[in-house]
């Protein structure tokens, strides 16, 4: 799902992390054996901008406590180039322990390269965790992964720009937002009412599942392209309605230029966002930053969302299976949990959702409710993959092209793209 | 030669067109390096940044492993150059110097090695550095880098080589040198143009080389055997549209080579104009 | 001063033909074992680290490309062989033909447009006054010394949409359709972008070499063609052509094949697109490869490109080795 994450995250989610201590104390896997792990070494690859610092700090004095001898190196990967280097350090062993995007798991879980966590688990409190986020971290009705964070989007406005173009409340139909964002057209010192690239698929994605879609389906055992579908044209309307606002280029997604430093400039009117896109402190007083749901075509339900997120796995090769279990343990136990629900994000298990209370996690756990992954594919990956079918599509339309035959071809790219041989 | 002073005036306004269009991008990229923020995001370019700022530099290299990144960049790209030197002035003066079966062949395969397409076959030689159990470490780089300049290296030195006169060696040798004394003391010294320009294009290809270094040495972390393109283009990802930091590291990422250049630049010229090698 | 290909080659023939009797002179040692296999053992390092560096890493690319290598396979270390079939799917794909078209398009332009470039530049540098000459070289050479990775940053941003210099320059000149024009909106737009970027990048090396190489021509050529009244173009084609030739053919060479294997700029810049309309070979084959990790199938294109360079150079070959005949 995302580029760089949460930054700002760790004094808050400290706080509430060693507050809320959970299970983590003993494990009962390890407990009753001789506790010498000198000279083994666990290494754990998180993403750039994942897990707040303190997080990580309490997951190594909990992992040093629980394995006294070992060593955890925890390193943090850029995103540059993920794919490669996931793949090549499952494949030359350089990591035992790996943070894995939702829906990049299944294509690695083909590999043969993550271990089956099945027996597992129980032990990892498994049991607990929400069935749609674990979804993602099953293929073949073996457990290849586990849920560690999820996040989706919502409207992130601003609301001083909001308050100058008269408008009170926020929408909670599609209608009433497109009424704002004519309000926000109209008033001075605005210079998009909502900054929306061309190529934002995560939105559109959520759109299509609104509409009740798929954006690819399944015919017999293969599984096609399926942008030439009512659903995805509808959800399309919405979409050029809602860019038509923006004077983002067609041609970029939100991440270049991200979105977060156009919107920071203060004379955008909204952004569809994730939490850590909100504006830093320093940028914009975080009382200006207002969140809500993009809301659906009737008051009943916000728009779909596309539900991203992380998961954690465990290498196939690892030397210390124990040990990447143990630490996967810790880092997935209620106490780590909470730290990133404090921070904003939806945990693995709904009971920790009531943590969840920053004013961006609200709307978003409330949008989650009509949330939407993509397919479990081995092969999902190379769609997402530049240059993605379903960003060029999306530039072509917007650019003018005409919408069933650009889906068509499109939709063929995605097939081949889905049944290459693995 | 004499020319008109019109026929003079018009090569150097030529010249001056030539130079702007030339030095522009690096005038661009060290200034916008400089500037505030509010100079860089403006509808009307800041062309001289006066009350510049020091802030993108101190944000460019305040990356994690910063200077560690630097030692390894340049550990990789100058182990590289002088392995390519040593034996590429010792294949150079073979094929240059003396007649033997198989010169042609050999020359054939230096040619053809200078296609080799590097970024493709980043794959076979990640699977050949991960079966010797050899990733994460600086010495792949080295000796791959190496291989990447090598035959450019023999090629140019060969050039240098067949242009120093045989006479001049071969008067040394009948005072008395041996072969390898009379290169040594003869041939050696003017090749030290073509031994600068060679060294050259070495640094700049070594120091730029990202895709192999990208997957041989994914380990991150004090100990590292990362390099300074991996620093580079994460950073243009991480901080997207802040191009006062993106442009702060590439000046910083161009630095070591326009010193480099500007310090064999000279020699190199010098050797040139000494007549030495005009034959 | 510059990195010459084939400097100074100009007089060889004058040169050689004068050496051509004593061919049978050995050097004062006489013809021993040593002196016999010296040029061997100088080789030697050159041979071996060709061999194991790029040889071998070659052989494993042409076995890869007769493979199914994806990611389950790099994952495991397993191997599958399946024959032609990544070759078939290729050669029968109208997207590689039309890949290898752009890409074969896209270094003409581009060498044509470096070689003319850089030998007037050459031209211009060998006419200036000597204070004049050192600023155009400096020039030259900040723009040569920058690194790959650096140019493509900064041509980014001088060409960046909103707050790019080009586009604002463009509109105070009074073509105000460009004062927010997106350069990567369509295939010709990127394509000016990535050959301004490369021929910018590249001129410098030849013009360089253009001006070390005139340096060699005597002065007394020069005088005699003007003595028969040659002008200036003519005494380019009647003097310095025929002087130069071997240096246009080595530059011509290397050119051909750098431009053609050019990676860093044409990704960097806008990633192939708008709509895979700018990839060339290199490009897709890191895309096929490395990217959607359809490994065998990546080394495969890699394989067919250097076939294809091989064919291209077939000409440049022959003339080179016949030049060695002559050394």
């Amino acid at each position: 799902m995302k580029r760089q994450l949460i930054a700002a995250v760790g004094v808050a989610a400290m706080v509430v992390g060693v507050a809320a201590c959970g299970s983590s104390g003993k494990s009962g896997d390890s407990a009753g054996k001789p506790a010498n792990y000198n000279g083994k070494t666990v290494t754990a690859w998180l993403m750039d901008g994942s897990a707040p610092q303190a997080w990580q700090d309490g997951v190594k004095a909990d992992f040093a406590t629980q394995f006294p001898g070992a060593k955890l190196n925890i390193q943090i990967q850029k995103w540059d180039g993920v794919g490669a280097k996931i793949t090549t350090g499952l494949s030359d062993n350089s990591v035992d322990v790996l943070e894995v995007g939702n829906t990049q798991t299944a294509g690695y879980a083909s590999t043969g390269g993550l271990m089956d966590l099945t027996s597992a688990k129980a032990d990892l409190g498994g049991s607990d965790w929400a069935a749609n986020l674990n979804a993602s971290s099953v293929l073949d009705g073996k457990q290849y992964a586990a849920p560690w964070y999820f996040s989706n989007r919502v409207v992130i406005y601003n609301k001083a720009l909001w308050t100058k173009a008269g408008i009170t409340g926020t929408p909670k139909t599609l209608d009433e937002f497109y009424a704002d964002l004519d309000k926000l057209k109209a008033t001075q010192g605005v210079s998009q009412p909502i900054y929306l690239p061309g190529q934002e698929w995560y939105t559109y994605f959520g759109l299509i599942a609104g509409e009740g879609g798929q954006i690819a389906k399944q015919n017999g055992s293969a599984w096609a392209g399926n942008l030439e579908s009512a659903e995805a044209k509808d959800a399309f309307g919405t979409y050029t309605k809602l860019q038509s606002y923006s004077t983002a280029p067609k041609d970029k997604d939100e991440a270049t230029p991200p979105q977060t430093d156009v919107f920071s400039k203060g004379d955008v009117g909204a952004m569809i966002g994730l939490g850590w896109e909100a504006p830093a402190a320093k940028d914009m007083p975080a009382d200006n930053v207002g969140y809500f749901p993009l809301p659906g075509k009737t008051a009943d339900k916000p728009s779909g969302v596309f539900l991203g997120g992380s998961n954690l796995a465990v290498a196939q090769d690892t030397k210390n299976p124990d040990l990447a279990k143990g630490l996967l343990k810790i880092m997935l136990s209620d106490k780590y949990e909470s730290m990133m629900a404090s921070s904003g994000l939806i945990p693995n298990k709904t009971s920790l959702n009531s943590l969840a209370t920053t004013p961006f996690a609200q709307a978003a756990i409330a949008a989650s409710a009509n949330g939407a992954t993509t397919p479990n594919l081995a092969n999902w990956t190379s769609v997402e993959n530049p240059p993605s079918p379903i960003k060029e599509f999306m530039t072509a339309v917007l650019q003018g092209a005409d919408y069933d035959s650009t889906a068509k071809k499109y939709d063929d790219q995605i097939t081949t793209l889905l049944g290459q041989k693995q | 030669m004499r020319r008109s002073l019109i026929g003079r005036s018009w090569a150097n306004i030529v010249a001056v067109v030539l130079f702007v269009f030339f030095a522009f991008p690096v005038y661009w990229m060290v200034t916008t390096a400089f500037k505030q923020n509010s100079d860089i995001i403006s509808k009307t370019p800041v062309f001289l940044p006066l009350g510049g700022t020091l802030e993108h530099f101190t944000t460019a290299s305040g990356a994690a492993q910063f200077w560690e990144m630097v030692g390894n960049s340049f550990i990789a790209t100058l182990g590289a150059v002088l392995g390519s030197l040593v034996i590429a002035t010792l294949a150079s003066f073979a094929i240059s110097r003396m007649k033997f079966r198989g010169r042609k062949a050999f020359v054939l395969v230096i040619m053809m090695a200078q296609m080799a397409p590097w970024e493709v076959m980043t794959i076979s030689v990640y699977m050949i550095v991960r079966d010797q159990s050899m990733l994460n470490s600086l010495v792949p780089l080295v000796l791959f880098y190496m291989m990447m300049v090598l035959p450019f290296t023999i090629w140019t030195l060969r050039g240098f080589m067949a242009a120093v006169p045989k006479e001049l060696e071969e008067s040394a040798m009948v005072d008395g040198c041996t072969r390898a004394q009379a290169f040594v003391k003869v041939v050696f010294p003017l090749l030290a143009p073509g031994l600068m320009a060679t060294s050259l294009f070495g640094f700049i290809t070594a120091w730029n080389e990202l895709p192999l270094v990208l997957i041989l040495n994914k380990s991150t972390g004090p100990g590292s055997a990362q390099t300074l393109p991996l620093w580079l283009t994460s950073f243009q990802s991480t901080f997207g549209d802040d191009w006062g930091a993106t442009m702060a590291a590439s000046t910083m990422f161009a630095i070591p080579v326009l010193l480099i250049f500007l310090i064999l630049q000279r020699k190199a010229v010098g050797g040139l104009t000494a007549g030495a090698v005009k034959g | 001063m510059a990195v010459q290909s084939e400097p100074v080659r100009v007089n060889s023939p004058g040169r050689s033909g004068a050496q051509q009797p004593p061919k049978s002179r050995r050097p004062a040692a006489g013809p021993s074992l040593l002196s016999r296999i010296a040029p061997y053992l100088l080789l030697l390092p050159a041979i071996v680290a060709t061999l194991a560096l790029l040889g071998w890493p070659l052989v494993k690319t042409v076995l890869l490309s007769f493979q199914n290598l994806n990611r389950r396979q790099l994952v495991q270390h397993t191997t599958e062989w399946n024959g032609f079939d990544n070759y078939k799917q290729l050669l029968t794909s109208a997207e590689f033909w039309h890949t290898t078209g752009r890409s074969i398009a896209f270094t003409a332009v581009n060498v044509v447009l470096i070689m003319v470039g850089g030998t007037l530049v050459g031209l211009l540098l060998n006419r200036l006054g000597s204070k004049m000459r050192l600023f155009l070289q400096i020039g030259l050479v900040l723009a040569w010394a920058m690194p790959i990775v650096a140019q493509t940053t900064v041509f980014t941003w001088l060409f960046d949409s909103r707050y790019g210099v080009v586009n604002w320059f463009l509109n105070q000149l009074g073509w105000h359709s460009m004062a927010t024009y997106n350069w990567y909106s369509s295939q010709l737009s990127t394509f000016f972008v990535i050959v301004l970027l490369i021929v910018w990048g590249s001129i410098p090396f030849v013009a360089f070499n253009m001006y070390a190489a005139l340096t060699t021509i005597p002065n007394e050529l020069y005088e005699a063609a003007r003595l028969d009244g040659a002008g200036s173009v003519k005494i380019f084609t009647k003097v310095v052509f025929p002087s130069l030739k071997p240096f246009f053919l080595g530059t011509t060479f290397l050119e051909v094949i750098w431009v053609f294997k050019c990676f860093t700029q044409v990704l960097a810049i806008n990633n192939g697109g708008p709509e895979r309309l700018t990839e060339t070979l290199p490009v897709y084959a890191y895309i096929e490869g490395s990217g959607n990790s359809h490994y065998g199938m990546g080394s495969a294109i890699a394989v067919l490109t250097i076939l294809m360079l091989a064919v291209l150079m077939a000409y440049y070959f022959r003339i080179i080795l016949k030049q060695e005949d002559e050394l």
